[in-house]
């Protein structure tokens, strides 16, 4: 019995799911219960997502009502209800009633939608004049188109370490959807993308087009992607005509559809003209051009909008809406890359949420809400909240072990953010009185999440605020952060890095055992290349390099390349009355 | 929301609607009417010259009425040359760029190549054409054709290898998802993205086929004297002879045709190219040519590109498109390809083996003497060069900084300055030699000089452009602060054009090692004017047909010149473009 809480945490960290809820399943509830909620988020979702729904019903009913409410929502929808229905009808009223309102009435839209006399499909078959896209209809009725099984994607180091991008996971395309994948940036999403068009090689795993795989058949697709990739030397007729002269069209025929592509995206008039011509709007809307002419089954959009400025990006998003409802493209399905999450919200009928480092699916739901769908409604708050909190879970000390070597811990990544950043977020978390919302944090600060983010985690690991469930709250040394003068942060800030940091201290330790109190950048350099693909590695190498200015622990002298000590280190007596030299 | 797009579209100022309509005046036709004619008559003589016997020595006729006829030859031989240039830069950068396996090996070839002199080349390229050709004149030319393309090649060929590999990942990508046939890659896509640079390339390059046509053109090899009528060998004949006039002639023919090939060809390519810029803006100061605009208006030639060039683009397109289509993905590694190229590779090993122990046993029979002064002589031309490139340094910065930040004087200044470096500076050498001889000065000071003349310029229109970089807000910092005159070229002025000098410098120094073998060894009235050095060594070795001595010279060279390369000069692009970049 006392093994059994390491021998449940040993087959969490191996991802051996199916086990580890035997195991659960073996014990008491209420420490099962614990069990579970002791677990790190990540694996609390990827846990309960692989328990038998009776077990599962059971040790939801022991829970409070919010983490009811997420892990809930690592089921697919129509498990969700199961879940409910399996639970003790006392705890399941208890939920409902400390259930927000609008969270209850989300829940029960979801659930609804299962049932085929559902108020929220009656609505959709009232409201419009044109025939709109039928809603999606429930997965178990159709084929899918993509099919994952076990996709995965990692890169080998030069020494033959393999760093693991995307995390082996299962994944299917229905038809009449709208698929928005959201992640942090440099999680992996675009990947992802990659890997289900053909585009990149899975390291292992299959990519299934209507059951057959994607290298033996050429799937129809088609990407937008978020350069625009267009060739700035072709007229916008000549990019449009481009991939039907791929595919042997003649002349006549091809500027015929290409002509009717253009008119579709509103870009009529405009045929003649050079990319370089149009504003970045136009030229996304010649991509979509191209993409559209050639009738993907799937069409693909890899962060289409996030070139644009916000407006452009607002009116774009609602002119493909309005394509795609009016049926004028001839797409079975949509499956958009993204970092932002009210666009995910407002376009798709179904979103992702990738995890990172590697990523992995953290979340998958349907979006019930009708179209047009206002941002301002509580329901959409409500989903962006949701969303908010899966993606806000702390993931920086989640020591998850990589699959391929179970036995070497994962080298702890720091966030991308500048100490500056860390600084203005302290202060504005004690401004509100030590704790806030992190929806709120980023509306104040109108930031994208993947901006916030990297910020919070880098708070939260130099132990200056704890995240807790979408909440930031300062600690006790952060709020005497947030208090201090320059010097005096200064000096906290290099306390708490040698502390929680783990690169900090090896660079910290070996610069104090050398004589010359320098080393050459390249010592870490390889340290890091073990862990990290190459771009990464020399991003972390910048953010160190940052903060060790900041801090004044160490500085870098580009002509040696070498990482040398910085003054106050070397005489520890006081830190010297800083300039502002940050 | 698409009326919104509408809407805008009406008050949208469009560029394109307000271009002139294609003229319809039968003036612009006559000209190139007339060029088609003379194109066509100057085959027919080409055809019959080059058929004709042997005749490896021509008398030089060194009176002006022959200077058409030779120029004729000599444009037209650097044209061929250029032909072949960019049809191997083609073919090398594109296997480089796309086959890992050949990548390795090719790019630091090119390296190589491009260090090793022209004259190097010479003899083996020369033997082999006339043994191809015994009877014929075309075997001279085409040795003469392949000396000129040795000059000019390699730096084209990088250029297209770097542009392939900068492509963007995106642009790939859709050309890949929308299954482009390596043929709509290459049209649509590879050269499209490479066309500018090799635009640049190509006219340094022909530059370059102009300072090697003296060398190229008239050479004697052994006991044999080559000699084909052309500008070259009229230039070098007269120096030979002293004539005055004659030199005089020659050289205001040759500025002529260079003037008028920059404008003729260069500006109009230009011009042309800035359709391929890669660029998210449309530049406010673009490159014109009026005989671009004269040639788009040509209502001749629109019409025969819609009867031949478009119809034959389109089939060509849909051709390689169907084929693409049904072919199936390749199976990969079969059997035979796989052997094929594993002989081919040993094949080439074993080539490559051969001559590698046949150059040692060559080179070991030089002896000690021999090595001694090779050692010499790459330490004395070594001194030259950087001597050369330091004086070249210490007139350019202040001219070139002077001119870069005052827009005035630049008006002036730069059109000049073009005109002067477009002059081959072999041209100016027999001048430039007999004004020392009359002053008293030999060969040894005269060299450097010479090859000042060669490589100032390189330096002189990087620095003025890295001067005209110098954002004015920095300027006005230190007009501000009162920095003092030796403050603010420390402190701005040398930092901000450093990374430009070193590329200027860069080039020089490449261009003062190849061009020492015409610097350091010169036929005038009769003698041969020579000094110590690596150039006139493998000169010296040419006329005499000493090959071990040839290649001992050439590898000494190319050693000093990659070894310079990857010890100095990349290093300090290193520290030009983490330390001293702006913006």
């Amino acid at each position: 019995m006392t093994s059994s809480p390491n021998q449940f945490q040993t087959l969490v960290s191996q991802q051996r799911w199916r086990e580890a809820s035997t195991l659960l399943a073996a014990l008491p509830e209420p420490s099962a219960a614990d069990l579970l909620t002791g677990l790190p988020d990540e694996q609390q979702l990827s846990l309960f997502r692989a328990l038998p729904i009776p077990l599962a019903a059971a040790l939801l009913s022991r829970l409070p009502y919010y983490d009811q409410y997420i892990l809930l929502h690592a089921r697919p929808v129509d498990e969700m209800r199961r879940v409910l229905d399996e639970m003790d009808p006392n705890e399941r009223m208890r939920f409902f009633d400390e259930l927000p309102e609008e969270a209850w009435q989300r829940l029960v839209d979801e659930i609804g939608e299962l049932q085929p006399q559902g108020p929220a499909t009656d609505q959709t078959e009232a409201a419009p004049a044109v025939r709109l896209r039928q809603r999606a209809p429930t997965a178990e009725a159709q084929q899918p188109i993509i099919e994952a099984r076990g996709l995965e994607k990692s890169f080998l180091q030069p020494d033959g370490r393999k760093v693991q991008v995307v995390a082996p996971l299962d994944l299917s395309i229905y038809p009449d959807t709208i698929i928005a994948l959201l992640g942090a940036s440099g999680c992996g999403k675009s990947t992802l993308l990659r890997m289900l068009t053909g585009l990149a090689q899975p390291s292992s795993g299959l990519v299934l087009w209507h059951g057959r795989q994607v290298g033996e058949t050429a799937p129809n697709v088609a990407i937008v992607f978020q350069s625009f990739a267009l060739f700035p030397w072709l007229t916008v007729q000549e990019n449009v005509e481009a991939p039907l002269l791929a595919r042997g069209v003649a002349s006549d025929e091809r500027r015929r559809r290409a002509v009717a592509a253009i008119e579709t995206v509103g870009l009529k008039g405009f045929e003649a003209a050079y990319p370089k011509e149009l504003s970045g709007g136009m030229r996304q809307r010649v991509g979509f051009a191209r993409a559209l002419v050639v009738e993907p089954e799937v069409l693909f959009m890899d962060e289409p909008f996030s070139a644009l400025d916000v407006l452009t990006a607002e009116s774009l998003r609602g002119e493909l809406l309005e394509l795609w409802q009016a049926r004028k493209i001839k797409t079975s399905a949509v499956f958009i890359v993204t970092h932002n999450i009210e666009e995910a919200v407002l376009l798709a009928d179904r979103v992702i949420v990738l995890g990172r480092h590697p990523a992995k699916i953290r979340a998958d739901f349907r979006i019930v809400l009708p179209q047009p769908r206002d941002h301002k409604s509580p329901q959409f708050l409500l989903y962006v909240d949701f969303i908010y909190k899966v993606m806000t879970q702390p993931e920086a000390d989640v020591t998850l072990p990589t699959l391929t070597e179970p036995q070497q811990k994962a080298y702890p990544l720091l966030p991308h953010a500048m100490p500056g950043g860390i600084a203005g977020l302290l202060e504005l978390l004690a401004d509100s009185g030590g704790e806030e919302d992190l929806y709120h944090l980023a509306e104040r600060l109108r930031m994208e999440v993947d901006d916030l983010l990297p910020i919070t985690d880098a708070a939260a690991l130099l132990g200056f605020a704890e995240l807790k469930g979408g909440d930031a709250r300062l600690t006790e040394r952060g709020k005497g952060f947030a208090e201090a003068d320059i010097a005096t942060r200064k000096r906290l800030f290099r306390q708490a890095s040698v502390e929680h940091i783990l690169l900090f201290q090896q660079i910290v330790s070996t610069l104090s055992a050398k004589s010359d109190h320098s080393i050459p950048i390249e010592l870490f350099r390889d340290i890091l290349d073990e862990h990290f693909p190459k771009n990464e590695v020399e991003r972390q190498l910048e953010i160190a390099l940052d903060w060790g200015r900041y801090s004044q622990l160490f500085t870098y002298d580009p002509e040696t390349e070498r990482l040398v000590q910085s003054q106050e280190i070397t005489s520890p007596a006081e830190p010297q009355p800083a300039d502002t030299s940050s | 929301m698409i009326g919104n797009i509408s809407r805008t579209t009406r008050s949208f100022h469009v560029p394109w609607a307000v271009l002139p309509r294609p003229s319809r005046s039968v003036i612009f036709d006559l000209p190139v009417f007339a060029f088609g004619l003379a194109l066509l008559y100057s085959f027919v003589i080409i055809a019959h010259y080059w058929s004709g016997p042997l005749t490896p020595r021509v008398a030089i006729d060194l009176s002006p009425r022959a200077l058409p006829v030779y120029t004729f030859y000599s444009v037209l031989r650097i044209f061929v040359a250029y032909l072949l240039s960019l049809a191997f830069t083609l073919i090398y950068g594109y296997i480089a760029a796309y086959n890992p396996r050949a990548e390795r090996f090719m790019v630091p070839l090119l390296d190589i190549l491009q260090s090793i002199p022209v004259l190097s080349f010479l003899p083996g390229v020369m033997l082999a054409m006339v043994a191809l050709f015994p009877r014929r004149q075309l075997g001279v030319e085409l040795g003469a054709i392949l000396l000129i393309f040795t000059g000019q090649v390699w730096n084209m060929a990088f250029s297209f290898y770097s542009s392939l590999k900068s492509i963007p990942t995106e642009m790939r990508e859709a050309a890949r998802l929308y299954r482009f046939n390596w043929w709509q890659a290459f049209t649509q896509m590879e050269l499209p993205y490479s066309v500018i640079g090799l635009v640049w390339n190509s006219m340094m390059s022909v530059a370059g086929g102009w300072f090697f046509l003296m060398a190229c053109e008239m050479f004697v090899l052994g006991k044999r004297d080559f000699r084909l009528p052309g500008l070259g060998s009229y230039l070098q004949t007269a120096a030979s002879a002293g004539n005055g006039k004659a030199i005089t002639w020659g050289l205001l023919t040759m500025v002529v045709v260079i003037v008028l090939t920059d404008q003729l060809v260069w500006r109009p390519l230009i011009a042309w190219a800035q359709k391929f810029k890669f660029e998210n803006v449309e530049a406010v100061d673009v490159p014109r040519s009026p005989v671009l605009t004269f040639l788009r208006h040509s209502r001749i030639l629109s019409a025969l590109s819609n009867k031949t060039t478009a119809p034959l683009g389109e089939a060509l397109a849909l051709h390689f498109a169907r084929r693409h289509d049904q072919s199936k993905p390749p199976a990969r590694g079969s059997a035979i390809r796989v052997w094929f190229v594993r002989i081919l590779g040993i094949a080439a090993a074993g080539v490559v083996g051969y001559a590698l122990v046949k150059s040692v046993v060559l080179i070991a029979g030089l002896g000690v003497s021999g090595l001694k002064s090779i050692l010499l002589g790459a330490a004395a031309t070594f001194l030259r060069v950087n001597v050369a490139l330091l004086i070249g340094a210490i007139w350019t910065i202040p001219v070139g900084v002077a001119i870069g930040t005052h827009p005035k004087l630049a008006r002036v200044a730069q059109p000049l300055a073009q005109i002067a470096a477009s002059v081959p500076a072999t041209a100016l050498f027999p001048l430039v030699l007999l004004a020392l001889i009359h002053v008293g000065g030999g060969l040894g000071i005269g060299s450097i000089l010479l090859l000042l003349l060669g490589t100032q310029w390189y330096i002189l229109f990087n620095v003025i452009a890295g001067a005209t970089a110098i954002p004015a807000d920095l300027q006005e910092v230190c007009h501000i602060f009162g920095f003092s005159r030796i403050e603010r070229w420390r402190k701005l002025i040398l930092p901000a054009i450093f990374p430009y000098l070193l590329t200027g410098l860069v080039t020089a120094s490449g261009g003062a090692w190849n061009a020492s073998i015409v610097a350091e060894y010169f036929h005038l009235q009769g003698k041969i004017f020579s000094t110590t050095g690596l150039g006139a060594l493998i000169s010296h070795a040419t006329d005499d047909g000493n090959s071990q001595l040839l290649l001992t010279a050439t590898i000494a060279m190319a050693l000093v010149v990659v070894t310079v390369n990857r010890l100095l000069w990349r290093r300090l692009y290193r520290l030009a473009s983490t330390r001293y970049r702006l913006g």
